[in-house]
């Protein structure tokens, strides 16, 4: 539920169609002067068309400069931004040997470990020496080391699971487990907002694939009800097995997932449950096993548990945990375990050790101070945010914070007065978002102090007055609220 | 002046082409941008206010017959291809029938023919002109009409 200013939205839509208008203009006369031309191929069906790539040719090219900005250190609280120029309006971008020193609010570096660790860069170091970079096999052929063994055991037991496996790459965690549990006849029910990992994999899966409202569980029961009464396409016969697909935190919106009511509806309509943790495991709970111990959820409640190793662990890769028996039907059939090369073991290790350090079995308590540094900067930073008048999205306790900014001439401004203020900010709009919800999306990080987050907050308060995305009215501060009793003294 | 604030919620609906109008104020653009196109016209050729409604009557007919039942596919590669036989007619609202947007966008070319016709005093040939387009229109967004290519005209083999 988001609020918007109705003039924005009338004049957000205007400027779309403006811009496909000017888009469409262009490539109505693109196509009369290359048929004049008669260069093409005679016979040849066209190998890709025209019209899927019309939103990068006539609206991305246009602002690319805000988007996949090179980066030259690690990302850290603060790191180094190259900077790039163009001489034909961003068609094609060049680098400079200039950069920008900047705070980084664009990483998914929730814990901090993106950069080096006292605890665990050594341990990463020994195994590159002990192991090598990369196993170069597959997991059945002779990519398994002690090390995937003992990293899968320490997920399952940080997971609360029976069993875990582990791939090399996140989003293949997701697209290539999706179609090995769920087949033809079978029904995958997923959030309208679920990530595209999500979104390929079911539709992969060969299975009937139904939408539920974002974050609705009274709408999931309604959905769920509704296909059970009319069975598969057809034929009406009942459904194999029903998979309800959710994520813990959604990354375009820092929201929550309503778990508990989502786990009793799957309860009552006899469907499984998986849930994406990319985002929320490390970074959310009390001591950092995500979701379900944060909205307190039994993890046995849930059948399949997923998550990514690429944001609190500072690593790659992801995982899928759940029973014995569904791992090891992995571990047969899934093509991520039998074709892909396994994570490498610098990678696992470091998954290894940023593991123990959140569970505090490094000796220390960096873990702890980690998860409550994380949890006081994201829950000051929302405050501060929407006490300036911006509209935020997301829960407390998320560290994902949307800014909404609607405008599409709003997304570049934005962006690159920011980046003047030596602040990097990622911006994200349409079709990664709906058309009208263009935002910028902050990600905090254990690793910002105090002084990082003021400052932020500083230069995103200025650049928010002179590009106008403060939609709502700023709370006063205490100095006028005083000023305000001693009037009314008088 | 207090800000007017509208509730925006994400709808169940995957296709990024046809997505974006289920949210608020989509229906006041449409009509602004019909508005707005009158006075262009009146201010770009002087003429009078019927002539001006019937060339915005015509050329509301001629963009979106092109782009809501002509047009086919969606501008996205990562949609792969699942929409390419279908208009955007045939992709709003996951294809189901009746639904209140439908109905507003069958409603517009009628409320505008009414207009065009009325303001040219039902003269020909604005009326056979504007009569041809609001039919045209009208079929064209009939559910019976739904995924028909009649004589195979724009269909894709």
């Amino acid at each position: 539920m988001i609020a918007i200013p109705y003039l924005t939205a009338l004049t957000t839509y205007f400027s779309y169609g403006l811009l496909f208008a000017f888009g469409q203009f262009r490539d109505f006369f693109r196509k009369i002067f290359d048929w004049c031309s008669a260069n093409t191929l005679q016979g040849y069906a066209p190998i890709c068309l025209g019209l899927e790539d019309f939103y990068i040719r006539r609206l991305y090219l246009r602002i690319q400069d805000c988007f996949g900005r090179p980066i030259a250190s690690a990302p850290d609280a603060w790191f180094d931004v190259v900077e790039r120029y163009s001489n034909d309006n961003n068609k094609t971008l060049k680098r400079t040997d200039k950069i920008s020193r900047c705070l980084n609010l664009g990483s998914y570096n929730y814990l901090g470990f993106a950069a080096a660790d006292e605890y665990c860069t050594p341990r990463v170091v020994d195994t590159l020496k002990k192991y090598s970079p990369s196993t170069c096999s597959t997991r059945v052929d002779g990519g398994t080391t002690a090390l995937h063994l003992e990293l899968e055991e320490c997920v399952a037991k940080f997971v609360g699971k029976p069993a875990a496996i582990v791939f090399g790459m996140g989003y293949v965690t997701n697209s290539a487990i999706l179609p090995v549990l769920m087949g033809k006849g079978n029904l995958i029910i997923s959030d309208s907002l679920n990530h595209n990992s999500i979104v390929n994999g079911a539709r992969g899966s060969g299975a009937t694939i139904r939408v539920f409202q974002h974050n609705e569980p009274s709408h999931l029961e309604e959905v769920l009800r509704e296909q059970i009464a009319e069975g598969q396409p057809r034929t009406h016969r009942p459904w194999k097995k029903i998979m309800v697909i959710v994520e813990g935190i959604y990354s375009m919106e820092g929201e929550l997932c309503k778990l508990p009511e989502v786990i009793a509806v799957c309860k009552k309509y006899k469907a499984y449950t998986y849930l994406d943790e990319a985002h929320s495991i490390g970074a959310v709970g009390k001591t950092g096993r995500g979701v379900c111990e944060l909205l307190g959820v039994d993890t046995a409640d849930v059948d399949i548990m997923m998550g990514t190793f690429t944001k609190s662990f500072g690593s790659c890769g992801g995982y899928i945990a759940g029973s014995k028996d569904l791992i090891q039907h992995l571990k047969y059939t899934c093509p991520a375990h039998l074709y892909a090369t396994s994570i490498s073991p610098p990678a696992a290790q470091q998954i290894i050790s940023s593991i123990r350090v959140i569970l505090g079995e490094d000796g220390s308590n960096r873990g702890a101070q980690k998860l409550a540094q994380i949890r006081e900067n994201s829950n000051f930073f929302r405050s501060e945010l929407q006490k300036m008048g911006f509209e935020v999205l997301g829960d407390n306790d998320s560290p994902v914070m949307p800014i909404m900014l609607y405008n599409p001439a709003k997304i570049p401004a934005f962006s690159r007065e920011c980046l003047k203020q030596n602040v990097a900010i990622v911006t994200v709009a349409f079709p990664a978002t709906p058309l009208l919800l263009a935002r910028a999306r902050i990600c905090i990080s254990a690793a910002h102090s105090r002084e990082d987050l003021i400052k932020a907050l500083q230069v995103i308060s200025r650049v928010g007055d002179l590009v106008g995305i403060k939609y709502f009215p700023a709370e006063p501060t205490k100095q006028q609220q005083e000023g305000g009793k001693t009037v009314k003294f008088d | 002046m207090a800000k007017l604030y509208v509730k925006a919620v994400p709808p169940a609906d995957l296709n990024r082409n046809t997505e974006w109008f289920t949210y608020p104020g989509v229906w006041t653009t449409y009509i602004l941008i019909l508005f707005f196109s009158w006075i262009l016209v009146l201010s770009v050729f002087g003429c009078s206010p019927g002539i001006a409604w019937t060339i915005v009557n015509l050329a509301h007919f001629a963009v979106t017959y092109h782009f809501f039942h002509w047009k086919k596919g969606t501008p996205f590669a990562e949609d792969q291809g699942i929409y390419n036989r279908l208009t955007w007619w045939e992709q709003v609202d996951n294809g189901k029938q009746l639904t209140r947007n439908r109905k507003f966008l069958t409603v517009v070319p009628l409320v505008l023919y009414l207009i065009a016709s009325h303001t040219t005093d039902y003269q020909n040939p604005m009326l056979l002109f504007n009569t041809v387009a609001v039919i045209v229109l009208v079929v064209a967004k009939f559910p019976h009409m739904h995924k028909v290519r009649i004589f195979g005209i724009n269909a894709d083999k």
